[in-house]
């Protein structure tokens, strides 16, 4: 018996505005994600995913999140999730969707997967650079990339630097 | 000469009958409630009726819920009562909308279950409201 079983979703906010960016925190991001499951699935399946419910990690420059619910009712949340439409901060709304990238029982397996596909989307924006000034940025990016073994506060974010 | 002789029993012969034993099969449940409005107001039409039904759903299981096929099969203004018919899978969830439904129209009032059935036929008698004579 896992104590407290638990579901971790990966998703990215997609958005053609550029300023849906500021509006990425972690009040925000959690209001709009209730309120679609409100939506979708009342006040039971509201209550239902709001039990250990929470954003655990959240980029804003690149648009990750990471959200946390229980087992029992991750299938709530994950069926919610297409019917979040936009962001709201500061009286600020922004019309953006969220993509699942996926879904683990542990932090760890999400890290996992979240560092392999940063790695493949870095790739991807080199592919698809336009101009010489950009690739010269992202391959000089690509190759200060490095894991230092013992330090003192390593980052959180091993791969990517912001990268639009 | 069989093995055993004499002791060994002759096998009996292949089952004529068969035995199948279907649990939850049916596809729809049927439900008899009544509407308790206890104010003498206005009484809903059919289509205030089940648009009451929908929107209980919808506030206790959200748009997958309202999205339910529920069926008002007949419905007596009179008596307010009526009989439902909704998918299986859906029972828990209309029961549970019906049971938690508060309020039509900002005055209280309260569904109650009369009988359910997966078979419409069972409906027809209710054992409760015999009256022996």
């Amino acid at each position: 018996e896992a104590a407290l079983p638990r579901r971790y979703v990966l998703c990215e906010v997609v958005s053609e505005d550029p300023r849906c960016r500021q509006c990425i925190e972690d009040r925000a991001v959690g209001l709009a994600v209730r309120d679609a499951i409100g939506r979708v699935h009342g006040d039971y399946g509201l209550a239902c995913c709001s039990i250990s419910f929470t954003v655990k990690y959240l980029n804003a420059y690149t648009g990750t999140v990471l959200l946390r619910c229980r087992k029992d009712s991750y299938r709530l949340l994950c069926s919610a999730l297409p019917f979040v439409r936009q962001l709201e901060s500061r009286n600020q709304r922004y019309p953006c969707f969220l993509s699942t990238l996926h879904v683990g029982g542990t932090i760890r397996t999400c890290q996992k997967f979240l560092i392999q596909y940063n790695r493949r989307q870095l790739l991807t924006l080199l592919q698809n650079c336009t101009n010489k000034e950009e690739r010269r940025c992202i391959q000089k990016s690509l190759l200060s990339c490095s894991l230092t073994e013992e330090q003192a506060q390593s980052g959180d974010e091993e791969d990517d630097d912001g990268i639009e | 000469a069989r093995r055993g002789g004499r002791m060994a029993r002759a096998e009996p012969p292949g089952a004529t009958f068969e035995r199948r034993v279907l649990r939850s099969a049916a596809e729809h449940h049927y439900l008899r409630v009544r509407l308790e409005l206890p104010d003498g107001g206005a009484r809903p039409n059919v289509a205030q009726f089940k648009q009451l039904v929908v929107s209980a759903l919808r506030e206790l299981h959200g748009e997958v819920g309202a999205a339910l096929p529920v069926d008002v099969l007949t419905y007596e203004e009179k008596t307010l009562s009526a009989i439902l018919r909704v998918i299986s899978s859906g029972l828990v969830k209309l029961w549970s909308a019906l049971t938690l439904l508060g309020f039509y129209q900002n005055r209280r009032c309260a569904f109650r279950v009369l009988q359910t059935s997966p078979f419409l036929l069972a409906l027809s008698g209710n054992s409760r409201e015999l009256v022996l004579d």
